[in-house]
């Protein structure tokens, strides 16, 4: 964890607008190369809808979802891309036993696979079901997209949003959200008037502009609160707990004993036996 | 006559139960072996969806808390001082730490990379409740050892560091409360961060207190449990007169933590309840027959009596916590119209860990002065002068 301090409106952050996004899925295609991702077998119609692969996976980082809704009585598509949110303050880093993630300044949650022991708490503790597992493997890790850490920290932008003609801007994330702001305002009847990631999960690096309602879309409806907040409100009182009981049961203990001896001794001075005598 | 010979020997004199016992080890041991040889995802049902199945549910977050037993008796008999309980110390530390040895077996099978444990000794991350944990169960399985380490000490009338041990006693029941206090505790913290994935039936900021409470629930049932059947079945003392006065303590203990959960499920809880009659259902046979019916059972004078319904009660307490902790980590974090069940060879690796439990207890309690020991001979106030130690004690205790 090493997002405390840190001025996210400065961090990078991904504008996607689902209204500009086509559905080509050069993302999916651009993120297989550089991160070096193998094939999956698909077959069609596996999954919820028209998408392939039906779901991310250790093979897959990111992710066209295609909805079909009808508009004005013609069959239209509606997108979603899924990908990890890079949060501000991940719950993933915050479970970590091992602290294998990271949140950079960049703005990326990157993860190192030399710490991991393996333990998937990450995947039960994160909101979005980002981080998958190698479950082909005798001794697996887990994958999720590294928000192109080593593109980024060189000043290139991520693989998916070179890619993209269309939908992905890339920059700061106060830039992000101000544009964001603007193309709901310069076209009101497009946009839906929400921005999904500017406070969920108390704020990610993704930001989403959609002209269809998020959870039409397959967006999780997810806290505003971010969410290591919740596991430390207990954690944080476990230094003062340890002592508490440890130093009460300990004069607790002190004393019994205490009285114990002084009864005993009492016992053996009004008989006048000797200590050695005692059992 | 060769030293295998003579182990054959004795294994061939065993009881039926415990050979069945070791055939149960032996194939879990098997069932783990193909967990390392052909992946999780070939020999378990766990999948992205699910992350955490069995192992996690049962040889670790139930099975804590059913170990709880030698840290609770620990902190009544030295700190209370309810002296008259020490005989069921020995049995519920030897109990402990088996459970805390074998959750240490059950993580390690569950890990993707069991070899780089030592990790977390080295990566502190103290925001994660699992880091907590960890160091916690690494702690207490050393304490529980040393603890053990009295009686196999006093079979081999090793006596200095029996006198090592007595003197370290105090400080290790204390350590021992404490440490789990945190643990127990800090498994319930695991699940806090499930924000919108656990039912809000069972999530609520107090869930870690919960855990604790029950932790203890359970722990004192299963000492209750355990001296019955040791009685029972292997021919040990009778010891129905200190399980009355456990019996007396634990619905206290019940009423509380029935209290606490009351209170959070009122007051606490966000979202909606009634809205998985399936989960509804576990939830309240959890707590009217793992919780309410036993507290009744044991506000009844002649319940604590009898030694039958006595243990029936502490059996309901127990399948109470079992089922809390699998509603939690389980039941309550699927999500709609998802199901997990574990895989064969899942089931077959926890039958053999809770066999292993079961055949090592018989066997230590077979070759180790357990049940034996007799504590009214020997001085327990805090030793403060060394030459305290009766001398002929260990020799004693051994023979007796």
């Amino acid at each position: 964890m090493s997002s405390e301090n840190q001025d996210f409106n400065k961090s990078k952050a991904f504008l996607i607008d689902m209204t500009k996004c086509t559905g080509c899925r050069g993302c999916q295609v651009a993120c297989k190369q550089w991160n070096q991702l193998g094939a999956e077998k698909t077959e069609f119609f596996t999954g919820e809808g028209y998408q392939n692969p039906p779901l991310m996976s250790e093979y897959t980082f990111t992710r066209i979802k295609f909805r079909d809704y009808e508009k004005n009585g013609q069959n239209e598509f509606a997108f979603y891309k899924e990908m990890c949110m890079h949060c501000n303050e991940p719950a993933c880093a915050s479970v970590c036993p091992v602290g294998a993630f990271k949140k950079t300044k960049e703005g990326p949650v990157t993860y190192d696979a030399e710490r991991c022991i393996g333990c998937r708490f990450c995947m039960v503790a994160c909101p979005f079901g980002v981080p998958k597992y190698e479950w082909s493997k005798a001794l697996p890790l887990v994958r999720k997209c590294t928000g192109c850490y080593s593109r980024v920290k060189e000043g290139l932008k991520p693989a998916c949003a070179t890619t993209c003609v269309s939908a992905i801007t890339y920059g700061n994330r106060e830039e992000m959200i101000k544009e964001a702001n603007k193309r709901i305002a310069a076209r009101p009847e497009k946009y839906l008037k929400k921005l999904y990631g500017s406070e969920e999960a108390g704020g990610t690096s993704v930001i989403y502009l959609t002209a269809l309602p998020f959870d039409e879309l397959g967006f999780k409806p997810v806290t505003k609160r971010p969410l290591p907040s919740y596991t430390w409100q207990a954690l944080r009182l476990v230094p003062g707990i340890f002592l508490t009981v440890g130093s009460s049961l300990s004069l607790l203990s002190w004393f019994n004993h205490r009285k114990e001896r002084i009864a005993k001794e009492e016992e053996q001075r009004k008989s006048g036996a000797t200590p050695k005598e005692e059992s | 006559m060769t030293a295998a010979k003579i182990i054959v020997n004795e294994i061939k004199g065993y009881h039926r139960f415990v050979k069945f016992l070791i055939v149960l080890v032996s194939l879990g041991a098997l069932a783990s072996l193909a967990r390392f040889v052909f992946g999780l995802g070939v020999t378990t049902n766990l999948n992205d969806t699910f992350p955490w199945g069995l192992w996690i549910s049962f040889d670790v977050v139930t099975a804590v808390p059913l170990a709880a037993g030698a840290f609770t008796l620990g902190a009544i008999v030295h700190c209370f001082h309810i002296k008259k309980l020490e005989p069921l110390v020995r049995p519920a530390i030897v109990t402990g730490f088996l459970g805390y040895s074998l959750v240490c077996v059950g993580l390690l099978l569950d890990l993707g990379q069991p070899q780089r444990c030592w990790h977390t000794m080295v990566y502190w991350n103290p925001h994660s409740p699992m880091f907590e944990v960890s160091m916690c169960i690494a702690a207490y399985t050393t304490v529980l050892f040393l603890e053990f380490l009295s009686p196999v000490c006093e079979k081999f009338g090793y006596h200095v560091p029996l006198r090592l041990l007595r003197t370290i006693e105090m400080p290790l029941v204390v350590a021992a409360a404490s440490i789990s206090t945190l643990h127990q505790s800090s498994l319930g913290t695991f699940f806090l961060i499930a924000v919108d994935k656990l039912h809000s039936l069972w999530y609520n900021p107090l869930l870690p207190l919960l855990f604790w409470l029950s932790a203890m629930c359970a722990g004192i049932s299963i000492i209750i449990v355990e001296a019955t059947m040791s009685h029972k079945y292997m021919g040990q003392p009778d010891e129905s007169e200190l399980l009355e006065t456990l019996a007396k303590i634990l619905p206290w203990v019940i009423t509380v933590y029935l209290t606490v959960k009351v209170f959070s499920l009122v007051a606490l809880t966000q979202g909606p309840l009634f809205n998985r009659p399936g989960l509804l259902v576990l939830f309240v046979v959890e707590v009217a027959v793992g919780g309410l019916l036993p507290l009744v059972m044991l506000m009844n004078g002649n319940v604590r009596e009898n030694n039958r319904l006595r243990a029936t009660a502490a059996w309901l307490v127990i399948a109470g916590v079992i089922l809390n902790r699998f509603n939690v980590s389980m039941f309550g974090m699927e999500a709609p119209g998802t199901f997990y069940y574990p895989s064969f060879l899942e089931s077959v690796v926890t039958i053999g860990i809770i066999a292993a439990h079961i055949l090592f207890f018989v066997l230590i309690a077979k070759y180790f002065p357990i049940f034996e020991h007799h504590p009214e001979t020997v001085d327990y106030s805090i030793p403060d002068h060394f030459h305290k130690t009766e001398k002929g004690h260990a020799h004693g205790a051994a023979k007796a």
